[in-house]
């Protein structure tokens, strides 16, 4: 389905002018009670411009935005759609459009579209990107940030074009239509699939421990620990870290404890001669 | 060291800052901004492999739902500035700033839910009159003020903290150094536990450990591996989708066989009647 099709010269131009402003939506910082309240008023502009003509019903649209509002940078530009078709909606209906409607589907919205959101682009490709990136790097090449900044912003620009022009020609049904299919389960399952392994990856080349404990039996050379933990399963020291500190977090643990406990870890084995 | 601390200033600025502007670019994560910090203090390399070290420690430090637990761009301004001005080993200054990654979070943490409120009231009069070019500017403004304030407080960090953190380092004994090193080893851990937890489906716990294998004992490079990954990925996703819509023919198919019964019903009860 082509999602252009029926739009005019003058809106695709408001929601390109939306899309646009949308990379600059995470800038402001004013406090919990706002949160990127003024970022998505300020991409809501071209859209409550267009359809408003009085300066009281600027003022009522801009007050309903001015609220608490957050959710994952490109994946949200699907709500600045949506919610954009609502305007559209309501500035034609006038006072049989419940504005109230208008703020419930946007905070409605914001908490599942940030859950596939940073599964989506923290979790998955971020974590490609710096996979491939940090190899490079380590290597000294100027090629690991490049590749990194590239292979995550690539798609993260295009999604945030192609999700305002889906999120306003589909309107406010299109998130429970994609729920209802399915589509969405399939989609989440492939994506945590890909993101595991690319953890397991992760986990490899990067969490490194080595101990230098010798056992000296008799008079032969003393035989280093490390190489009979390696031929029992390489690696086996990081990977138990690693899933001990997942299950850690999983129970709730504070993250900056479980950071705290590895530091204390390491340098009780230091003093002590493990390592 | 003024023209370092004023180097890692304006590294801030451009990528922590800039980031913001830029969609969440990412150029404010380590990998990048430990290039940048190291090109312009001319040591591209050591930034490189410090930037690459912190993205693996840091890689968990996601700022999900709005909850900092850590600033990996400041740890990775300071640790590539005082590795290249100093003569401290590049391990030792990734584990030294790791701490004051989680410590400047609790600063920003402060600035953001105390200072920054001052804008919300502002914010609602604009609004409320059809300010928008008052709003615009606040939008900007509380961005301006906020990394402005990290700037400076990295300027101070470099400007103060390198003769303090170089001293520390020679009286560090060799074990508690060894232990230091390990911990800079092991802390990435805990940055993929964390994206583990968002991740984690027990079925799907397997893939982890074929990622692990496949890194460790064939050595094979993370483009290998994501590609092996998207294969798996789109044979699953076909094979889940033809299982969804069989079970949806088969929904349908009972639907219209019971139908089918009712009527066969109602004709032989019309037939008996």
């Amino acid at each position: 389905m082509k999602i252009t099709e029926n739009l005019s010269k003058e809106e695709k131009k408001m929601l390109n002018s939306m899309s646009l402003r949308s990379f600059a939506m995470h800038a402001d910082r004013m406090g919990p009670s706002k949160f990127h309240a003024s970022g998505f008023t300020f991409c809501m502009l071209p859209a409550i411009n267009r359809f408003y003509k009085t300066t009281k019903d600027k003022e009522a649209a801009l007050t309903r935005h001015v609220q608490w509002y957050n959710c994952t940078p490109h994946a949200e530009n699907l709500i600045l759609g949506i919610v954009a078709s609502m305007e559209k909606e309501k500035s034609l209906r006038g006072d049989d459009f419940d504005d109230q409607s208008i703020t419930a589907v946007k905070t409605s919205l914001m908490g599942p579209l940030s859950g596939i959101g940073d599964t989506f682009f923290q979790g998955i490709l971020r974590v490609i990107a710096a996979s491939i990136g940090i190899g490079l790097s380590m290597q000294g090449s100027i090629m690991g940030p490049i590749l990194f900044l590239l292979i995550y912003n690539i798609p993260a620009v295009f999604l945030s074009f192609y999700l305002t022009y889906v999120g306003y020609s589909l309107g406010s049904t299109f998130i429970q239509r994609v729920y209802e299919s399915g589509g969405m389960q399939i989609l989440t399952k492939a994506a945590s699939t890909l993101g595991l392994l690319m953890m397991g990856c992760m986990t490899a080349m990067n969490v490194k421990f080595k101990t230098t404990i010798a056992l000296s039996i008799g008079k032969g050379k003393p035989i280093a620990l490390q190489g009979y933990l390696d031929q029992l399963f390489k690696g086996l020291v990081p990977l138990l870290i690693t899933v001990g500190c997942f299950y850690l977090l999983r129970k709730r643990v504070n993250i900056n404890w479980v950071m705290l406990g590895i530091f204390i870890l390491s340098i009780v084995l230091g003093l002590i001669g493990v390592v | 060291m003024l023209k370092a601390a004023l180097i890692a200033m304006l590294v801030m600025l451009l990528c922590y800052a800039g980031s913001y502007l830029t969609g969440n670019s990412y150029i404010d994560r380590p990998i990048v901004i430990g290039a940048v910090t190291g090109l312009f203090l001319g040591n591209l390399k050591l930034g490189l492999t410090i930037g690459a070290t912190l993205e693996a420690v840091f890689m968990g430090a996601l700022n999900v739902g709005g909850v900092i637990s850590s600033e990996p761009a400041i740890a990775t301004v300071l640790a590539v500035t005082f590795a290249v001005t100093t003569n401290i080993s590049q391990k030792a200054a990734v584990t030294l700033t790791i701490p004051i990654g989680v410590l400047a979070a609790f600063v920003l943490l402060a600035l953001k839910n105390g200072v920054m409120i001052i804008f919300a009231p502002i914010l609602d009069k604009f609004a409320a009159t059809n300010n928008q070019k008052g709003l615009i500017f606040i939008h900007f403004l509380s961005w301006f003020i906020y990394y402005g304030i990290y700037a400076v407080m990295t300027f101070i960090g470099v400007y103060a903290g390198s003769s303090a953190i170089s001293s520390l380092v020679k009286f560090i004994p060799q074990n508690l150094m060894a232990g230091l090193n390990t911990a800079g080893g092991l802390l990435p851990a805990v940055g993929f536990a964390t994206l583990m937890k968002i991740l984690w489906a027990n079925k799907l716990a397997v893939f982890y450990l074929l990622g692990f294998v496949l890194t460790i004992y064939l050595n094979l490079p993370a483009v290998a591996i994501a590609c092996i990954g998207i294969a798996i990925v789109v044979v699953m996703a076909f094979r889940d989708k033809d299982i969804l819509d069989l079970k949806k023919k088969k929904s349908t198919m009972a639907t219209k066989v019971n139908s089918n019964l009712d009527q066969k019903q109602q004709e032989e009860e019309d037939f008996f009647a």
